[in-house]
């Protein structure tokens, strides 16, 4: 008899095969909390073990351009967990609000992220 | 045991002595009370791609990638099609798992190659008794002036 756990090993590609990822998360997140045009600021959540929200954009306020797609957050998919997908938005930040050394010759440089939904609160 | 091993351990000791201090103070051992909040955090960040590095500037060279570099890539993503991982433990096991040192260090396809190794024993599709036999079986295989193995080309059908 073999000592191994077994799982699924082949779980995300049943559930993705023919529909793509995100795709096949579609539905699953609820009603969103924000809206295109809303302003954000990027909470400063633990960024323990594995994160994808950029440091550099903590504590600083964007603005919601696009609700992008939804799927688990880069801290579940990256240990295998995808029962909890979250809506992620596309956010517009001034450069100049990021960077305090920021250049003002180029003040109307933009950048543009997605983030998902656990890191924004109303600014 | 070799000397021309001992001398590679040796080396390796030295190189490795090289990595090691990331904090230019002594460090091994601290008291929890030596920790404080920005250290720990310091420590404990995650190495990624996402950007915003402070850094001096690098110069930026075009790079054809390499064949063995396309390999990796394309076994990468078999790996994901058959649903041995997703992009996202990928990453977390490039990035991060391996470590800033590591991470800012070896090449970009390496960290992808490793990580393909690395994913295959964490979820148990071989055995690191099974990879490690494999390495020495191709170690003798090249000492004895037999190469590699044979290179199949990728199949246009």
């Amino acid at each position: 008899m073999s000592h191994k756990p077994e799982w699924d090993r082949t779980h995300h590609a049943k559930v993705a095969t023919g529909i793509g990822d995100p795709q096949c998360f579609k539905g699953m997140a609820g009603t969103p909390k924000f809206k295109e045009g809303d302003r954000v600021r990027i909470k400063d959540l633990p960024d323990l073990f594995y994160t994808r929200t950029m440091t550099y954009t903590r504590g600083a306020t964007g603005t919601i351009v696009k609700l992008v797609y939804e799927s688990p957050a880069a801290e579940d998919e990256a240990f295998g967990n995808e029962d909890d997908p979250e809506w992620f938005y596309s956010i517009v930040f001034s450069q100049k609000d990021l960077w305090p050394e920021y250049s003002d010759t180029y003040s109307n440089d933009t950048l543009e992220t997605e983030i998902p939904e656990r890191y924004l609160e109303k600014a | 045991m070799s000397s021309s091993t001992r001398d590679e351990v040796l080396r390796h000791l030295q190189t490795v002595g090289q990595l090691q201090p990331a904090l230019h103070y002594q460090t091994h051992a601290p008291a929890p009370t030596e920790i404080d909040h920005s250290l720990f955090r310091a420590y404990t960040r995650t190495p990624h791609d996402v950007g915003g590095e402070y850094d001096i500037s690098i110069p930026y060279h075009e790079k054809e990638e390499e064949v063995w570099e396309l390999n990796t890539f394309a076994t990468c993503e078999c790996l994901a099609w058959r649903g041995v991982w997703t992009a996202e433990e990928r990453r977390r096991k490039q990035n991060v798992d391996v470590g800033q040192t590591v991470y800012l260090g070896m090449p970009y396809y390496g960290r992808w190659l490793m990580t393909a190794a690395r994913i295959l024993v964490d979820k148990q599709y071989c055995t690191l008794t099974e990879l490690h036999n494999k390495i020495v079986e191709l170690r003798e295989r090249v000492a004895a002036g037999k190469g590699l193995g044979e290179y199949l080309p990728p199949k246009n059908s």
